[in-house]
């Protein structure tokens, strides 16, 4: 804990990032969209739809670590400029992957805020240029990494200058396989402990299966997330990658219903 | 060279003729603007004779003597349609000629390397229409400009404000990541400073913007990229890498459009530019008028008379029609107290600036 000079909890405090009028840390924010930018009418339809159901902020990869070389890669800085577009749209602001430490400049131009994947975690000079680059962040647990780890890369992030890091849990690798990964819904109140940060839920990659979203997007909630980070598409069948773990708009929209109740109730119970 | 390599050039080829073709139609639409005295067919004939010449192995002559007919029979038609000859300052792409397309609709836009050349070929009746800056949100008035309006004779007939949305403009082939230094005008470098500055660019000083566009195309400079409008990267066929790259959110310009005679119908904005005696109480004298006759002023600067430095020429923009009564009235009034008054006319009012 002693390197944790930044990110650890040393009073009541808590951090709320801003993004344009959203208050990451107060109100239970979600930022939905498709897996990756794969048109122009693609990235529209499902924004409107997202915006339509209250989502608050938009998801969208231009450039895609992707498991194999051969797989689509992205749109690259075509993807970043439809995604501009959306928010001109919609008027949410944008949340989007960055790789490369070269891009991180040109990506804060477009994007509302700077996404690290689970794979590039720990790659240790691209959280650093992320920490020069005036945005927040969404820093994503590495898939194998400990709760500490995971701090620690925050923590370079906030020693580059930059306060706004919203930490974002999207399941580890255990020797279960029925689920992609593992939810590992006890990182929320113990990150509460650790640190003063925000912290969200993604409920997607975390299961992998569709059939499991909605119960852990009801968890998280009741965990005491900050929110969380959902894949939506508006076709998902044709989705050119993660298809079979993207929400109809409908299905999304009908957890939406849902998980602001859930929240409100929560807020009403007596604390001990 | 590789298939693929070889169909690009083609393209750029085809591109590159359209480009000189446009600008062939230009010249020839202005030629029409002075006496000729050569007839038609004799020109004609001396074109063919100077092209034939040119012994180029892979152009037949039956088939030169077929394009250049197509192509005088398309700038004769083009000429009948009596296009109106809009001219602006800067290369094409500029500003002023965003400002011209939408002033005039249906125009040829001739650039012109200074405003002044802008005026003249106005006055002169080489152009029916100029269409030139008068003030910008940030940088206030344009002095050149201001000046040129109290020394010349033209009329204000239209106006226009256009938001500066500067573009980064590259080449295709330019990756982004590899792009360092950018030119454009000193003043939009100047207006996208942060920009430059979170990106790690050099700003590079360039006597134009649309000139800046149009140098990238032409040499292909290393690791480069212009600031520019959206219209460049049409024109000049570069991406855009990043739009409204200002730093400020509200950056525009307001364009006049000037022609020899005054608008033929009444207008509903004034533009006046006058003089007053070195006197206390002369200038409030001038401005009691327009408050008590409760004319709205929409835009007073002053500048000094280069003729007379010391004293002061005041550019007064107002609400209503010089041909209105309760104007016109004000107008009289103001002859006993100025030392002189130029009028530049009554316009539409442009409802973006309003």
């Amino acid at each position: 804990m002693k390197n944790l000079k930044l990110v650890s909890r040393q009073t009541a405090q808590r951090t709320t990032v801003n993004v344009a009028d959203i208050q990451v840390g107060h109100d239970f924010i979600v930022i939905a969209g498709p897996c990756s930018v794969e048109s122009e009418n693609q990235l529209l339809e499902t924004a409107r739809a997202v915006k339509a159901a209250g989502a608050d902020m938009l998801r969208g990869g231009a450039f895609k670590p992707r498991t194999s070389p051969y797989d689509f890669q992205g749109l690259g800085i075509q993807g970043l400029k439809i995604l501009e577009k959306a928010r001109q749209e919609t008027g949410l602001p944008i949340v989007t992957e960055v790789v490369d430490p070269r891009d991180v400049s040109w990506v804060a131009e477009f994007a509302d805020v700077l996404q690290i994947g689970t794979r590039n975690m720990q790659n240790f000079s691209l959280l650093k240029e992320v920490g020069r680059a005036g945005r927040p962040v969404l820093l994503k647990r590495g898939m194998h990494s400990t709760l500490m780890e995971w701090l620690n890369c925050a923590e370079y992030i906030l020693s580059e200058g930059n306060p706004d890091v919203i930490l974002c849990e999207r399941g580890i690798r255990t020797f279960e396989t029925y689920t992609r990964n593992t939810l590992d819904l006890s990182a929320v109140p113990a990150i509460k402990e650790l640190s003063h940060l925000p912290i969200i839920i993604d409920p997607t990659h975390s299961t992998g299966r569709l059939s499991l979203i909605a119960s852990m997007s009801m968890a998280a909630v009741a965990a005491g997330a900050d929110g969380m980070i959902i894949e939506v598409h508006h076709k998902p069948a044709e989705a050119l990658c993660d298809a079979d773990q993207a929400l109809t708009p409908q299905t999304f929209s009908g957890i939406m219903k849902r998980l602001r109740p859930l929240k409100s109730f929560l807020n009403d119970l007596p604390i001990n | 060279m590789k298939p693929e390599e070889i169909r690009k050039n083609i393209n750029k080829i085809d591109r590159e003729l359209m480009v000189l073709l446009q600008e062939r139609m230009g010249l020839a639409l202005r030629s029409k603007k002075f006496k000729e005295t050569r007839s038609e067919p004799e020109q004609e004939n001396d074109l063919l004779a100077r092209v034939e010449h040119l012994n180029l192995d892979l152009i037949e002559s039956s088939f030169t003597r077929q394009l250049l007919k197509t192509i005088v029979e398309e700038t004769r038609r083009l000429q009948d349609e009596d296009r109106s000859l809009a001219a602006f300052q800067g290369e094409h792409g500029a500003y002023g000629e965003v400002a011209a397309r939408q002033l005039v609709p249906k125009g040829a836009y001739i650039p012109c390397l200074e405003f002044i050349d802008v005026f003249r070929g106005v006055e002169e009746g080489y152009f029916d229409l100029g269409v030139v800056p008068v003030e910008n949100s940030l940088e206030g008035a344009v002095t050149q400009v201001n000046d040129l309006l109290t020394t010349t004779d033209l009329k204000v007939v239209g106006e226009i404000k256009i938001a500066v949305n500067h573009c980064l403009l590259a080449t295709e082939a330019t990756d982004y990541r590899d792009i360092r230094q950018v030119f454009s005008h000193p003043q939009a470098l100047a207006q996208c400073r942060n920009f430059l500055r979170r990106n790690k660019l050099e700003p590079r000083p360039y006597y134009d913007t649309a000139g800046a566009a149009k140098m990238l195309v032409r040499e292909n400079p290393r690791a480069a990229a212009a600031i520019a409008s959206s219209l460049c990267a049409e024109l000049y066929d570069l991406e855009i890498i990043k739009e409204r790259i200002e730093d400020g959110p509200s950056n525009s310009t307001r364009f006049l459009l000037l022609a020899r005679e005054p608008h033929p119908d009444n207008g509903d904005k004034t533009s006046i530019i006058f003089a007053v005696p070195h006197e206390a109480g002369r200038l409030y004298a001038v401005l009691k008028l327009f408050a008590d006759a409760k004319i709205n002023l929409t835009r007073i600067a002053s500048m000094p008379l280069r003729s007379d430095p010391g004293n002061y020429s005041f550019f007064l923009d107002f609400e209503g029609s010089d041909k209105n009564p309760k104007v016109a009235e004000v107008l009289k009034q103001m002859e006993g107290l100025t030392k002189w008054i130029k009028y530049l006319g009554s316009y539409p009012v442009d409802k973006a600036t309003s």
